[in-house]
Protein backbone atom coordinates (compact mmCIF):
# COMPACT_ATOMS: atom_id res chain seq x y z
CA UNK A 1 0.00 0.00 0.00
CA UNK A 2 1.27 4.01 -0.80
CA UNK A 3 0.37 4.77 2.30
CA UNK A 4 -0.16 8.95 2.02
CA UNK A 5 0.04 8.91 -1.64
CA UNK A 6 -2.94 10.20 -3.06
CA UNK A 7 -3.77 10.13 -6.83
CA UNK A 8 -6.71 11.12 -8.89
CA UNK A 9 -10.24 10.16 -9.03
CA UNK A 10 -9.25 8.11 -11.99
CA UNK A 11 -11.72 9.59 -14.46
CA UNK A 12 -9.39 11.55 -16.41
CA UNK A 13 -6.32 10.83 -14.86
CA UNK A 14 -4.91 13.97 -14.88
CA UNK A 15 -5.96 16.52 -11.86
CA UNK A 16 -5.33 14.48 -8.74
CA UNK A 17 -7.94 14.92 -6.50
CA UNK A 18 -7.96 13.32 -2.52
CA UNK A 19 -11.34 14.16 -2.05
CA UNK A 20 -10.53 16.13 1.22
CA UNK A 21 -12.11 19.34 0.05
CA UNK A 22 -15.32 17.19 -0.84
CA UNK A 23 -14.75 15.31 2.31
CA UNK A 24 -15.36 18.57 4.25
CA UNK A 25 -18.19 19.25 2.62
CA UNK A 26 -20.08 16.37 2.42
CA UNK A 27 -19.43 15.57 6.58
CA UNK A 28 -20.67 19.39 6.86
CA UNK A 29 -23.81 18.61 5.02
CA UNK A 30 -24.09 14.92 7.05
CA UNK A 31 -23.93 17.00 10.48
CA UNK A 32 -26.50 19.26 9.32
CA UNK A 33 -28.50 17.15 7.82
CA UNK A 34 -28.51 14.92 11.08
CA UNK A 35 -29.00 18.30 13.56
CA UNK A 36 -31.86 19.10 11.42
CA UNK A 37 -33.57 15.41 11.26
CA UNK A 38 -32.90 14.97 15.06
CA UNK A 39 -34.33 18.15 16.01
CA UNK A 40 -37.52 18.29 13.74
CA UNK A 41 -38.14 14.31 13.74
CA UNK A 42 -40.26 12.56 11.06
CA UNK A 43 -41.96 16.07 10.56
CA UNK A 44 -41.49 18.58 7.87
CA UNK A 45 -39.57 18.62 4.66
CA UNK A 46 -36.99 16.01 6.08
CA UNK A 47 -40.27 14.07 6.75
CA UNK A 48 -41.95 14.17 3.48
CA UNK A 49 -38.91 13.38 1.89
CA UNK A 50 -38.65 10.13 3.39
CA UNK A 51 -42.33 9.40 3.02
CA UNK A 52 -41.87 10.01 -0.54
CA UNK A 53 -38.63 7.87 -0.38
CA UNK A 54 -40.40 5.24 1.45
CA UNK A 55 -43.09 5.59 -1.50
CA UNK A 56 -41.24 4.89 -4.80
CA UNK A 57 -39.26 1.99 -2.19
CA UNK A 58 -42.44 -0.29 -1.68
CA UNK A 59 -42.70 -2.23 -5.02
CA UNK A 60 -39.14 -3.29 -4.55
CA UNK A 61 -39.99 -4.20 -0.73
CA UNK A 62 -42.98 -5.84 -2.03
CA UNK A 63 -41.01 -7.52 -4.38
CA UNK A 64 -38.58 -8.46 -2.24
CA UNK A 65 -40.95 -9.69 0.46
CA UNK A 66 -42.25 -12.19 -2.20
CA UNK A 67 -38.90 -13.38 -3.63
CA UNK A 68 -37.93 -14.22 0.14
CA UNK A 69 -41.35 -16.31 1.17
CA UNK A 70 -39.69 -19.61 -0.62
CA UNK A 71 -36.64 -19.31 1.77
CA UNK A 72 -38.29 -19.40 4.84
CA UNK A 73 -40.61 -22.14 3.43
CA UNK A 74 -37.82 -23.92 1.84
CA UNK A 75 -36.71 -25.62 5.30
CA UNK A 76 -40.59 -26.98 6.12
CA UNK A 77 -40.35 -28.31 2.83
CA UNK A 78 -37.16 -29.92 3.11
CA UNK A 79 -38.04 -31.36 6.37
CA UNK A 80 -41.39 -32.67 4.99
CA UNK A 81 -39.00 -34.36 2.07
CA UNK A 82 -37.08 -36.31 4.65
CA UNK A 83 -39.73 -37.59 6.56
CA UNK A 84 -41.91 -38.64 3.25
CA UNK A 85 -39.04 -40.45 1.99
CA UNK A 86 -39.17 -43.13 4.45
CA UNK A 87 -42.40 -43.69 4.62
CA UNK A 88 -43.95 -42.56 1.26
CA UNK A 89 -40.90 -42.64 -1.47
CA UNK A 90 -42.26 -44.74 -3.97
CA UNK A 91 -45.64 -42.19 -3.82
CA UNK A 92 -43.17 -39.08 -4.02
CA UNK A 93 -44.30 -37.88 -7.73
CA UNK A 94 -48.25 -38.02 -6.81
CA UNK A 95 -47.28 -36.58 -3.80
CA UNK A 96 -45.65 -33.73 -5.28
CA UNK A 97 -49.05 -32.32 -6.83
CA UNK A 98 -50.94 -33.18 -3.76
CA UNK A 99 -48.50 -31.54 -1.33
CA UNK A 100 -48.03 -28.11 -3.86
CA UNK A 101 -52.07 -28.10 -4.27
CA UNK A 102 -52.11 -28.55 -0.13
CA UNK A 103 -49.45 -26.03 0.39
CA UNK A 104 -51.93 -23.63 -1.81
CA UNK A 105 -55.09 -24.48 -0.08
CA UNK A 106 -53.16 -24.35 3.73
CA UNK A 107 -51.99 -20.67 2.95
CA UNK A 108 -55.37 -19.81 1.90
CA UNK A 109 -57.15 -21.26 4.96
CA UNK A 110 -54.68 -19.87 7.78
CA UNK A 111 -55.07 -16.38 5.56
CA UNK A 112 -58.59 -17.25 6.32
CA UNK A 113 -58.32 -17.80 10.20
CA UNK A 114 -55.66 -15.17 10.44
CA UNK A 115 -58.21 -12.82 9.33
CA UNK A 116 -61.10 -14.37 10.94
CA UNK A 117 -59.17 -13.52 13.75
CA UNK A 118 -58.11 -9.90 12.88
CA UNK A 119 -61.60 -9.65 12.62
CA UNK A 120 -62.80 -11.35 16.58
CA UNK A 121 -59.94 -8.27 18.05
CA UNK A 122 -61.61 -6.32 15.60
CA UNK A 123 -65.23 -7.07 17.23
CA UNK A 124 -64.02 -7.58 20.54
CA UNK A 125 -62.07 -4.53 21.56
CA UNK A 126 -65.00 -2.49 19.14
CA UNK A 127 -61.82 -1.55 17.18
CA UNK A 128 -62.25 1.49 14.67
CA UNK A 129 -59.37 0.68 12.36
CA UNK A 130 -58.33 -0.71 8.95
CA UNK A 131 -56.67 -4.22 8.10
CA UNK A 132 -52.98 -4.00 6.36
CA UNK A 133 -50.74 -6.15 5.30
CA UNK A 134 -46.54 -6.09 6.09
CA UNK A 135 -44.68 -5.90 3.08
CA UNK A 136 -41.23 -5.57 4.78
CA UNK A 137 -38.99 -6.18 8.07
CA UNK A 138 -36.60 -3.51 8.97
CA UNK A 139 -34.44 -2.53 6.87
CA UNK A 140 -31.18 -2.11 9.05
CA UNK A 141 -30.18 -3.72 12.47
CA UNK A 142 -30.67 -0.71 14.68
CA UNK A 143 -34.79 -0.72 14.82
CA UNK A 144 -37.32 -3.24 15.06
CA UNK A 145 -39.81 -2.26 12.70
CA UNK A 146 -42.15 -3.31 9.75
CA UNK A 147 -43.76 -1.66 6.33
CA UNK A 148 -47.11 -2.41 5.98
CA UNK A 149 -48.97 -1.50 2.27
CA UNK A 150 -51.43 1.37 3.67
CA UNK A 151 -50.35 4.87 4.50
CA UNK A 152 -51.43 8.30 4.50
CA UNK A 153 -53.89 7.82 1.43
CA UNK A 154 -55.61 4.89 3.47
CA UNK A 155 -56.17 7.70 6.22
CA UNK A 156 -53.30 6.42 8.62
CA UNK A 157 -51.38 8.73 10.38
CA UNK A 158 -48.24 9.05 13.22
CA UNK A 159 -49.20 7.40 16.39
CA UNK A 160 -51.69 4.94 15.54
CA UNK A 161 -51.50 1.61 17.31
CA UNK A 162 -51.14 -1.73 15.58
CA UNK A 163 -52.38 -4.64 16.45
CA UNK A 164 -52.65 -8.15 15.55
CA UNK A 165 -55.06 -11.37 16.06
CA UNK A 166 -52.51 -11.60 19.75
CA UNK A 167 -52.73 -8.26 20.83
CA UNK A 168 -50.53 -5.04 20.54
CA UNK A 169 -47.36 -4.99 18.13
CA UNK A 170 -46.77 -1.05 18.09
CA UNK A 171 -46.98 2.19 16.82
CA UNK A 172 -46.85 3.92 13.77
CA UNK A 173 -43.90 6.19 13.51
CA UNK A 174 -44.11 7.56 9.79
CA UNK A 175 -46.01 7.37 6.70
CA UNK A 176 -46.28 7.85 3.15
CA UNK A 177 -49.24 7.96 0.95
CA UNK A 178 -48.73 4.03 0.32
CA UNK A 179 -46.86 2.69 2.84
CA UNK A 180 -46.40 2.85 6.89
CA UNK A 181 -43.65 2.15 9.33
CA UNK A 182 -44.16 0.70 12.39
CA UNK A 183 -42.27 0.68 15.80
CA UNK A 184 -42.65 -2.91 17.26
CA UNK A 185 -43.23 -3.42 21.43
CA UNK A 186 -39.15 -4.23 21.23
CA UNK A 187 -37.93 -2.19 19.01
CA UNK A 188 -35.82 -0.36 22.09
CA UNK A 189 -37.46 3.35 21.71
CA UNK A 190 -40.40 1.71 22.17
CA UNK A 191 -42.55 2.54 25.39
CA UNK A 192 -46.13 1.84 26.04
CA UNK A 193 -48.37 2.08 28.98
CA UNK A 194 -49.25 -0.87 30.43
CA UNK A 195 -50.95 -2.71 33.56
CA UNK A 196 -51.16 -6.05 34.84
CA UNK A 197 -54.65 -7.13 34.26
CA UNK A 198 -55.13 -8.64 37.70
CA UNK A 199 -54.10 -6.23 40.09
CA UNK A 200 -54.12 -3.17 37.58
CA UNK A 201 -50.73 -2.15 38.64
CA UNK A 202 -49.34 0.50 35.99
CA UNK A 203 -45.93 0.29 34.48
CA UNK A 204 -44.33 1.39 31.00
CA UNK A 205 -43.58 -1.66 28.88
CA UNK A 206 -40.03 -0.75 27.32
CA UNK A 207 -38.49 -3.04 24.31
CA UNK A 208 -34.66 -3.70 24.40
CA UNK A 209 -32.09 -4.71 21.94
CA UNK A 210 -32.13 -8.04 22.86
CA UNK A 211 -35.47 -8.55 21.67
CA UNK A 212 -37.05 -8.36 25.35
CA UNK A 213 -39.54 -7.01 26.68
CA UNK A 214 -40.04 -5.33 30.52
CA UNK A 215 -42.86 -3.41 32.61
CA UNK A 216 -40.89 -0.44 33.81
CA UNK A 217 -42.00 1.47 37.08
CA UNK A 218 -44.29 -0.75 38.66
CA UNK A 219 -43.94 -0.20 42.40
CA UNK A 220 -42.42 -2.94 44.57
CA UNK A 221 -44.88 -3.25 47.34
CA UNK A 222 -47.14 -4.52 44.48
CA UNK A 223 -47.93 -7.98 43.59
CA UNK A 224 -46.84 -9.77 40.37
CA UNK A 225 -46.43 -13.09 39.55
CA UNK A 226 -45.15 -14.99 36.80
CA UNK A 227 -48.26 -15.55 34.38
CA UNK A 228 -49.64 -12.31 34.98
CA UNK A 229 -51.37 -10.92 31.96
CA UNK A 230 -50.19 -7.58 31.08
CA UNK A 231 -52.37 -5.43 29.01
CA UNK A 232 -52.58 -1.70 27.60
CA UNK A 233 -53.57 0.85 30.41
CA UNK A 234 -54.94 3.71 27.73
CA UNK A 235 -52.94 5.92 29.94
CA UNK A 236 -51.46 8.50 26.90
CA UNK A 237 -55.00 8.28 24.96
CA UNK A 238 -52.80 6.17 22.16
CA UNK A 239 -53.69 2.90 22.44
CA UNK A 240 -56.85 1.67 23.72
CA UNK A 241 -57.63 0.07 27.39
CA UNK A 242 -57.31 -3.47 27.75
CA UNK A 243 -55.91 -4.63 24.94
CA UNK A 244 -53.61 -8.12 25.67
CA UNK A 245 -49.90 -7.55 25.40
CA UNK A 246 -48.24 -10.31 26.69
CA UNK A 247 -47.79 -12.31 29.78
CA UNK A 248 -44.97 -12.06 32.74
CA UNK A 249 -42.39 -14.46 32.84
CA UNK A 250 -39.78 -13.23 35.68
CA UNK A 251 -40.07 -10.95 38.41
CA UNK A 252 -37.52 -10.02 40.14
CA UNK A 253 -37.52 -7.46 43.54
CA UNK A 254 -33.90 -5.51 44.86
CA UNK A 255 -33.96 -4.59 47.86
CA UNK A 256 -34.20 -0.99 48.24
CA UNK A 257 -35.05 -0.72 44.96
CA UNK A 258 -37.95 1.39 44.33
CA UNK A 259 -39.84 -0.77 41.07
CA UNK A 260 -39.84 -4.03 40.62
CA UNK A 261 -38.26 -5.25 37.74
CA UNK A 262 -40.78 -7.58 35.13
CA UNK A 263 -39.72 -9.21 32.32
CA UNK A 264 -42.52 -9.88 29.68
CA UNK A 265 -43.04 -12.21 26.89
CA UNK A 266 -45.08 -10.98 24.02
CA UNK A 267 -48.39 -12.82 22.61
CA UNK A 268 -47.63 -11.86 19.20
CA UNK A 269 -45.08 -13.40 17.20
CA UNK A 270 -43.46 -9.96 15.21
CA UNK A 271 -41.14 -12.61 13.02
CA UNK A 272 -44.50 -14.64 11.37
CA UNK A 273 -46.41 -10.85 10.88
CA UNK A 274 -48.36 -11.06 7.84
CA UNK A 275 -51.78 -9.13 8.15
CA UNK A 276 -52.13 -6.58 11.55
CA UNK A 277 -54.87 -4.04 12.21
CA UNK A 278 -54.40 -0.41 12.72
CA UNK A 279 -56.15 1.15 15.08
CA UNK A 280 -57.22 4.71 13.82
CA UNK A 281 -59.52 5.80 16.34
CA UNK A 282 -60.60 5.52 19.68
CA UNK A 283 -63.66 5.55 21.57
CA UNK A 284 -64.86 7.03 24.64
CA UNK A 285 -64.83 3.72 26.99
CA UNK A 286 -61.51 2.89 25.32
CA UNK A 287 -59.52 5.71 26.52
CA UNK A 288 -58.39 5.54 30.42
CA UNK A 289 -61.20 7.01 32.68
CA UNK A 290 -60.48 9.54 35.08
CA UNK A 291 -60.66 6.90 38.03
CA UNK A 292 -57.43 5.10 36.22
CA UNK A 293 -55.53 8.39 35.42
CA UNK A 294 -56.19 8.56 39.09
CA UNK A 295 -54.99 5.80 40.41
CA UNK A 296 -51.94 5.81 38.12
CA UNK A 297 -51.31 9.18 39.75
CA UNK A 298 -51.83 7.31 43.41
CA UNK A 299 -49.76 4.49 42.81
CA UNK A 300 -46.84 7.18 41.83
CA UNK A 301 -47.10 9.01 44.28
CA UNK A 302 -47.00 6.49 46.86
CA UNK A 303 -43.93 5.10 45.48
CA UNK A 304 -42.39 8.49 46.16
CA UNK A 305 -44.08 8.92 49.69
CA UNK A 306 -43.05 5.51 50.87
CA UNK A 307 -38.50 5.70 49.36
CA UNK A 308 -37.46 6.48 53.10
CA UNK A 309 -39.51 3.43 54.20
CA UNK A 310 -38.17 1.20 51.50
CA UNK A 311 -35.10 1.50 52.30
CA UNK A 312 -35.55 0.84 55.61
CA UNK A 313 -37.14 -1.94 55.48
CA UNK A 314 -34.80 -2.75 52.94
CA UNK A 315 -32.02 -3.04 54.96
CA UNK A 316 -32.52 -5.61 57.77
CA UNK A 317 -33.92 -8.30 55.37
CA UNK A 318 -31.82 -7.83 52.15
CA UNK A 319 -32.22 -10.14 49.53
CA UNK A 320 -35.37 -11.27 50.95
CA UNK A 321 -37.99 -11.42 48.21
CA UNK A 322 -40.72 -9.55 49.47
CA UNK B 1 4.13 3.23 -7.11
CA UNK B 2 0.96 4.29 -7.04
CA UNK B 3 -1.30 2.24 -9.61
CA UNK B 4 -3.74 5.01 -11.37
CA UNK B 5 -6.74 2.75 -13.12
CA UNK B 6 -7.43 5.05 -16.45
CA UNK B 7 -11.02 3.44 -16.35
CA UNK B 8 -12.80 5.32 -18.74
CA UNK B 9 -16.00 7.04 -18.37
CA UNK B 10 -18.19 4.40 -19.73
CA UNK B 11 -17.10 1.94 -18.26
CA UNK B 12 -16.61 3.74 -14.72
CA UNK B 13 -20.42 5.25 -15.22
CA UNK B 14 -21.91 1.67 -16.62
CA UNK B 15 -19.81 0.09 -13.50
CA UNK B 16 -21.27 2.07 -10.62
CA UNK B 17 -24.73 2.07 -11.91
CA UNK B 18 -24.84 -1.79 -11.97
CA UNK B 19 -23.06 -1.92 -8.93
CA UNK B 20 -25.58 0.90 -7.33
CA UNK B 21 -28.57 -0.78 -9.25
CA UNK B 22 -27.55 -4.16 -7.74
CA UNK B 23 -26.82 -2.83 -4.20
CA UNK B 24 -29.71 -0.63 -3.76
CA UNK B 25 -32.31 -3.54 -4.88
CA UNK B 26 -30.39 -5.56 -1.88
CA UNK B 27 -30.88 -2.86 0.16
CA UNK B 28 -34.55 -2.49 -0.11
CA UNK B 29 -35.68 -6.01 -0.99
CA UNK B 30 -33.43 -8.48 0.66
CA UNK B 31 -31.92 -7.06 3.55
CA UNK B 32 -35.25 -6.57 5.48
CA UNK B 33 -36.20 -10.05 4.90
CA UNK B 34 -33.19 -11.82 5.96
CA UNK B 35 -32.00 -11.06 9.04
CA UNK B 36 -29.72 -13.17 10.85
CA UNK B 37 -28.51 -13.29 14.67
CA UNK B 38 -30.23 -9.93 14.79
CA UNK B 39 -27.94 -8.36 12.17
CA UNK B 40 -29.19 -7.39 8.82
CA UNK B 41 -26.24 -6.92 5.75
CA UNK B 42 -25.24 -3.05 5.13
CA UNK B 43 -25.29 -3.53 1.19
CA UNK B 44 -25.28 0.89 1.20
CA UNK B 45 -21.54 0.05 2.91
CA UNK B 46 -20.63 -2.83 0.90
CA UNK B 47 -21.48 -0.16 -2.08
CA UNK B 48 -19.58 3.12 -0.68
CA UNK B 49 -16.20 0.33 -0.35
CA UNK B 50 -16.37 -1.01 -3.16
CA UNK B 51 -16.63 2.75 -5.30
CA UNK B 52 -14.09 3.89 -2.38
CA UNK B 53 -11.65 0.85 -3.01
CA UNK B 54 -12.32 1.43 -7.28
CA UNK B 55 -12.09 4.67 -7.71
CA UNK B 56 -11.02 6.30 -4.49
CA UNK B 57 -10.77 10.29 -4.59
CA UNK B 58 -13.72 12.80 -4.87
CA UNK B 59 -15.78 9.76 -6.49
CA UNK B 60 -15.23 7.53 -3.67
CA UNK B 61 -16.12 10.18 -1.55
CA UNK B 62 -19.38 11.87 -3.06
CA UNK B 63 -20.54 7.84 -3.59
CA UNK B 64 -20.00 7.31 0.39
CA UNK B 65 -22.19 9.79 1.05
CA UNK B 66 -24.73 9.03 -1.25
CA UNK B 67 -24.87 5.64 0.11
CA UNK B 68 -25.41 6.79 3.52
CA UNK B 69 -27.89 8.89 2.12
CA UNK B 70 -29.99 6.01 0.78
CA UNK B 71 -29.21 3.96 4.11
CA UNK B 72 -30.83 6.68 6.16
CA UNK B 73 -33.90 6.94 3.68
CA UNK B 74 -34.60 3.28 4.11
CA UNK B 75 -33.70 3.48 8.05
CA UNK B 76 -36.10 5.26 10.65
CA UNK B 77 -32.95 6.42 12.31
CA UNK B 78 -31.53 9.97 12.31
CA UNK B 79 -31.00 11.15 8.34
CA UNK B 80 -27.15 12.16 7.82
CA UNK B 81 -26.20 9.66 10.13
CA UNK B 82 -24.77 7.06 7.99
CA UNK B 83 -23.79 9.53 5.16
CA UNK B 84 -21.58 10.59 7.78
CA UNK B 85 -20.35 7.28 8.27
CA UNK B 86 -20.15 6.26 5.04
CA UNK B 87 -18.29 9.78 3.38
CA UNK B 88 -15.79 9.25 6.64
CA UNK B 89 -14.87 5.55 5.29
CA UNK B 90 -14.89 5.75 1.79
CA UNK B 91 -12.46 8.64 2.33
CA UNK B 92 -9.97 6.98 4.31
CA UNK B 93 -10.66 3.54 1.93
CA UNK B 94 -10.03 5.76 -1.20
CA UNK B 95 -7.08 7.35 0.25
CA UNK B 96 -4.46 5.08 -0.84
CA UNK B 97 -3.83 2.80 -3.91
CA UNK B 98 -6.55 3.00 -6.61
CA UNK B 99 -8.58 -0.50 -7.65
CA UNK B 100 -7.50 -2.16 -4.90
CA UNK B 101 -9.33 -5.03 -5.95
CA UNK B 102 -7.63 -5.41 -8.36
CA UNK B 103 -3.93 -5.36 -6.97
CA UNK B 104 -4.67 -7.52 -3.82
CA UNK B 105 -8.17 -9.01 -2.90
CA UNK B 106 -6.81 -9.98 0.87
CA UNK B 107 -5.83 -6.20 1.57
CA UNK B 108 -9.09 -4.72 0.38
CA UNK B 109 -11.06 -7.49 2.13
CA UNK B 110 -9.40 -6.92 5.60
CA UNK B 111 -9.75 -2.97 4.95
CA UNK B 112 -13.01 -3.88 4.30
CA UNK B 113 -13.91 -5.98 7.58
CA UNK B 114 -11.99 -3.23 9.74
CA UNK B 115 -14.12 -0.44 8.20
CA UNK B 116 -17.23 -2.22 8.39
CA UNK B 117 -16.93 -3.54 12.06
CA UNK B 118 -15.72 0.57 12.71
CA UNK B 119 -18.76 1.91 10.55
CA UNK B 120 -21.25 -0.77 12.54
CA UNK B 121 -19.66 0.34 15.83
CA UNK B 122 -19.31 3.63 15.88
CA UNK B 123 -23.24 3.44 14.51
CA UNK B 124 -24.41 1.77 17.32
CA UNK B 125 -22.28 3.82 19.63
CA UNK B 126 -24.10 7.09 18.11
CA UNK B 127 -27.79 5.77 18.57
CA UNK B 128 -26.67 4.98 21.98
CA UNK B 129 -26.07 8.31 22.57
CA UNK B 130 -29.15 9.10 20.79
CA UNK B 131 -31.16 7.29 24.00
CA UNK B 132 -31.28 3.83 22.12
CA UNK B 133 -30.50 0.60 23.56
CA UNK B 134 -27.79 0.38 26.00
CA UNK B 135 -24.44 -0.30 24.99
CA UNK B 136 -23.30 -3.67 25.12
CA UNK B 137 -26.84 -4.49 23.86
CA UNK B 138 -25.99 -2.19 20.37
CA UNK B 139 -22.77 -3.44 19.94
CA UNK B 140 -22.85 -7.14 20.67
CA UNK B 141 -26.84 -7.70 19.63
CA UNK B 142 -26.39 -5.49 17.03
CA UNK B 143 -23.34 -4.36 15.42
CA UNK B 144 -21.36 -7.38 15.76
CA UNK B 145 -23.88 -9.55 13.49
CA UNK B 146 -24.34 -6.54 11.16
CA UNK B 147 -20.49 -6.13 10.28
CA UNK B 148 -19.94 -9.57 9.93
CA UNK B 149 -23.77 -10.29 7.49
CA UNK B 150 -22.20 -7.36 5.81
CA UNK B 151 -18.64 -8.61 5.93
CA UNK B 152 -20.10 -12.36 4.28
CA UNK B 153 -22.02 -10.18 1.53
CA UNK B 154 -18.80 -8.19 0.38
CA UNK B 155 -16.83 -11.40 -0.22
CA UNK B 156 -18.98 -12.12 -3.77
CA UNK B 157 -19.03 -8.74 -4.67
CA UNK B 158 -14.98 -8.49 -4.42
CA UNK B 159 -14.24 -11.96 -6.05
CA UNK B 160 -16.56 -10.81 -9.13
CA UNK B 161 -14.68 -7.72 -9.53
CA UNK B 162 -11.45 -8.70 -8.74
CA UNK B 163 -11.37 -11.43 -11.23
CA UNK B 164 -13.07 -9.65 -13.74
CA UNK B 165 -10.31 -7.14 -13.41
CA UNK B 166 -8.90 -7.80 -16.98
CA UNK B 167 -12.15 -5.65 -18.15
CA UNK B 168 -10.33 -2.52 -16.89
CA UNK B 169 -7.03 -1.29 -18.18
CA UNK B 170 -5.40 -0.13 -15.62
CA UNK B 171 -1.76 1.54 -16.39
CA UNK B 172 1.38 2.35 -13.96
CA UNK B 173 1.79 5.87 -14.00
CA UNK B 174 4.41 6.67 -11.12
CA UNK B 175 6.52 4.97 -8.04
CA UNK B 176 6.48 1.55 -8.29
CA UNK B 177 3.50 -1.09 -8.02
CA UNK B 178 3.08 -3.08 -4.83
CA UNK B 179 2.53 -6.16 -6.77
CA UNK B 180 3.35 -5.38 -10.62
CA UNK B 181 2.96 -8.57 -12.01
CA UNK B 182 -0.89 -8.77 -10.83
CA UNK B 183 -1.72 -5.58 -13.09
CA UNK B 184 -2.28 -5.09 -16.50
Amino acid sequence: MATGRVTGSGLSGTTPSTGGRALIILVAVSLSLFTASVRSGDTGVLGALRGGFSAIAMPFRVAGSVLTAPIYGLGNIFANLTADQATLSELRAENEALRQRNIELEEKALLADRLAELMEIQSTYNLQSIAAKVISGSTDSWTSTITIDKGSSAGLSVGMPVVDASGVIGQIISVSPTTSVVRLAYDENSSIPAMIQSNRAQGILSGSASGGLSLDLVRSDLTVNVDDVVVTSGLGGVYPKGLPIGRVTSVERSAGALYLEVAVEAFSRVQALEEVIVITSLTDEQHASAEDIEEADAQEMSAVDNVPEVQTLAQPSDGDGG
Amino acid sequence: MIIVPSIDKNTKRRLTVILAATCAVLQLAIAPNLPLFGGRANFMLILAALLAQLFGGRYGTVSGFLCGLFFDFCSTSPLGLMAFFLTVCSYVLGMEVRNKLADDTSISLTQFSVAAFAVSNAYALALVLLGGAGFFEALFARALPTAAITIACYLPFVMILSRNRQGFTLSSRRGSPSRPGRLR
